[in-house]
């Protein structure tokens, strides 16, 4: 008989609370006065960026109690990168979708598009300032389904400092390449900075070899692949860099990690790192005073095949399910505000996006460009999720020499065609 | 009656902790079972039954998982041998000493309070920093290995931080074993003249034999379900040197086409491992046991 009692007082004590957490979402309408209150739910993948991500919210909580007689309480989540997507996908799938998130624009979209977790944004004002460069990267079946944040122009890192030195200039062929290590050998510099201890990075040089070659030799690969009758067979000269690289690099690489590998390039240890201009502020918190550069990867002996890469990482979707999208949008637009975005984004050191953005940006932003204005750049090329996880333990594993190319061929294959495999239901 | 009434009290107290495991566990594990059997990929909406596609696939068709099994295997047997007999040879030692047995038994316990991912970050600091100082500077130059990043070499040290975190645990069960060998026992012996070895051999063994049951179930347990120590140390790194299972099941589920129904399905195959491989070697060694 206690059972049953201490079950019923359990019951009604937990259905309160629900009728509690229920009420407070119904308090909406009041007196015409007073402000109308909304909350939205925030999912951002930028723990390092809290703080200028909190600023930014406060002043668009402020703007919207002016503007709309609006009161916004923005609950704001934001979990390590390595996770978010874990986070996210599960939060999605149990009902439970923040109103706002981030999500990778090449990695994510098809897939967060497909199951319908993505709005058409193509109506909203923000579109109009975009570059059309950038505009590419996250239209997705003819609709803007999300606004970039990250736009990368990405090549491998180096040590300008180093490379005067030397008088040399970043090399366009593996043949320049090749002098260039041996100079650098010459003089007891080690060529490359390898960092293998988390397998993303080694999987770089594979984005960026495979991007040269596909954009300069290749350009059907991406639709044979889809098609099923492709093969990286079909791309083997990836490897000629990738060799080169493994071959003059530093020694003990897996135990490095990028904050290791920054450190150890801001220190000069090594002359090039195919890492992104996203480590420069770690870079240069160690190092105030180094002198990145960035340059394309040659990938052969074609210059035309070093190419930089165009791409836009994290960016901003909102949820058709969210109870409040008009304020949802109304955030996802204050992102490109005429007046307050550019200063965002100079705080957040990323890359202009739309045509508000006209700060100064940083050299080695400039010096990418400059290949860009030649035409020396392609659009990062939409590869599976599953290939690039796969690529990443592979190329680990082709260091330590326990795979052969011909085993990494086959594995990408595969990991290529699951991916279709799962795409398809 | 009585007999039922004993039976209702008893489960009563059983009861909160078997609501937790019902729901947290029990719950789960019947999802998981359902899922493997489709081709979710925990995105999409819908998906459909596929039967045991997933099984079939996970058991003909996937080098990395086959060889993630072994690997594990390979883990496994190693960790029974060396945990069991460390604990065991901790627990002798300790009991042992006279005053200072309860600092030495608390020193050994201690790494077992730590999470394992902890330990995993102190054990990283220490391979990747602290060996290699210590070989530059001394005579130790066999220390100075690539302890993370040889296939080799991984294996050891991953071996050394699951040994550092559970040894300790073990022995405590081996200690309190230990005490409950009747001092008569040990007395008749030596007054019969038998040495140190031979009452090991002799008395204290078997009658500790149920504590190795248990110790023998509780590694191979969770030996097979190993996890945190891998991930923190080398993440199965090289490439897939050292994934263990749960790693593969882990990385098929959320890192590469997230084809979470395919990982089930694996979750499963393990499950059905471990619990046929723990159910025979309880029923070997239950029928090996004294009474005491």
């Amino acid at each position: 008989m206690k059972k049953i009692m201490i079950l019923l007082v359990l019951g009604i004590v937990l259905s309160l609370a629900t009728v509690h957490a229920g009420g407070k979402a119904e308090e909406k309408d009041g007196a015409a006065a007073t402000p109308q209150k909304v909350e939205l739910k925030v999912f951002m993948s930028f723990p390092r960026f809290k703080e200028q991500f909190e600023t930014y919210f406060e002043q668009f909580k402020a703007k919207e109690l002016a503007e709309k007689n609006i009161d916004v309480t923005i609950k704001l989540e934001m979990p390590n990168a390595d996770q978010a997507n874990q986070i996210l996908k599960t939060r999605l799938a149990s009902n439970d979708a923040p109103d706002v998130f981030t999500l990778h624009a090449i990695a994510d979209i098809p897939s967060f598009y497909e199951a319908g977790y993505l709005s058409d944004l193509s109506g909203q004002p923000f579109v109009n300032y975009l570059f059309d460069s950038v505009k590419k990267t996250v239209t997705y079946d003819g609709k803007v389904v999300a606004l970039p944040l990250e736009s990368l122009s990405w090549g491998y890192l180096y040590n300008r400092e180093i490379f005067s030195r030397f008088n040399l200039t970043p090399p366009q062929t593996l043949k320049e390449m090749e002098e260039v290590i041996a100079v650098l050998k010459r003089n007891n510099v080690t060529p490359f900075l390898l960092a293998f201890q988390e397998s993303w990075i080694p999987q770089l040089m594979m984005a960026l070899s495979l991007g040269g070659v596909v954009s300069s030799e290749n350009p059907g690969f991406i639709a044979s692949m889809n098609a099923g009758t492709g093969s990286y067979n079909d791309v083997r000269a990836v490897f000629a860099i990738i060799d080169l690289i493994m071959k003059n690099g530093s020694a003990k690489p897996f135990e490095v990690g990028s904050a290791a590998g920054s450190a150890d390039f801001a220190n000069g240890k090594a002359a090039m790192w195919v890492q992104g201009p996203w480590m420069a502020e770690t870079i240069l918190k160690v190092n105030p005073d180094m002198q990145i550069g960035v340059a394309p990867l040659p990938v052969s002996n074609n210059p035309a095949g070093a190419m930089i890469n165009l791409a836009t990482s994290t960016s901003l979707a909102v949820s058709p399910e969210s109870k409040n999208r008009q304020v949802a949008l109304d955030l996802v637009n204050y992102i490109l505000d005429e007046t307050s975005s550019a200063p965002l984004f100079e705080a957040l050191k990323f890359n202009p996006v739309a045509s508000m953005h006209t700060y100064e940006s940083f050299p080695w932003v400039e010096e990418a460009s400059e290949y860009v204005a030649k035409g020396k750049a392609y659009q990062d090329l939409p590869l599976p999720g599953g290939v690039t996880g796969e690529t990443a333990k592979m190329l680990q594993s082709y260091y330590t020499g326990s795979v052969t190319q011909e085993q990494i061929i086959a594995a990408l294959d595969k990991a290529w065609a699951d991916s279709l495999k799962t795409a398809s239901n | 009656m009585k007999r039922l009434r004993e039976n209702t009290i008893l489960l009563t107290f059983v009861l909160p902790a078997f609501l937790f495991y019902f729901l947290f566990v029990l719950v789960s594990a019947s999802g998981g079972l359902y899922y493997s059997l489709t081709n979710w990929n925990l995105l999409n909406r819908s998906y459909d039954m596929v039967g045991l596609a997933n099984y079939v696939e996970a058991l003909t068709d996937d080098p990395v998982f086959i060889q993630s099994l072994l690997f594990t295997l390979k883990y496994v047997g190693a960790m029974v041998v060396l945990q069991n007999g460390l604990a065991l040879l901790l627990a002798v030692l300790v009991e042992g000493r006279k005053k200072d047995k309860p600092f030495f038994r608390t020193l050994f316990f201690m790494p077992n309070m730590l999470s394992l991912i902890i330990g995993g970050f102190m054990w990283m600091f220490i391979f990747t920093r602290v060996l290699p100082y210590v070989a530059e500077h001394t005579a130790l130059k066999f220390l100075d290995q690539s302890w993370i990043g040889d296939p080799i070499f991984s294996f050891y040290s991953i071996l050394i931080l699951s040994l550092w975190g559970g040894v300790g645990y073990l022995m405590i069960i081996y200690i309190a074993a230990i005490q409950g060998i009747p001092a008569a026992l040990l007395e008749s012996a030596a007054i019969d003249g038998a040495g140190p070895f031979q009452v090991f051999r002799h008395i204290s063994f078997p009658m500790i034999l149920p504590a190795v049951t248990i110790g023998v179930f509780l590694t191979l347990n969770s030996s097979f379900k190993v996890f945190d120590a891998v991930y923190a140390l080398t993440g199965g790194g090289p490439g897939r040197a050292t994934q263990v299972v749960a790693l593969n099941i882990f990385e098929e589920a959320f890192h590469m086409n997230n084809r979470y129904g395919y990982a089930s399905a694996k979750a499963m195959i393990l499950f059905l491992i471990v619990f046929l491989i723990t159910m025979v070697q309880l029923w070997v060694m239950k029928r090996r046991e004294l009474e005491a």
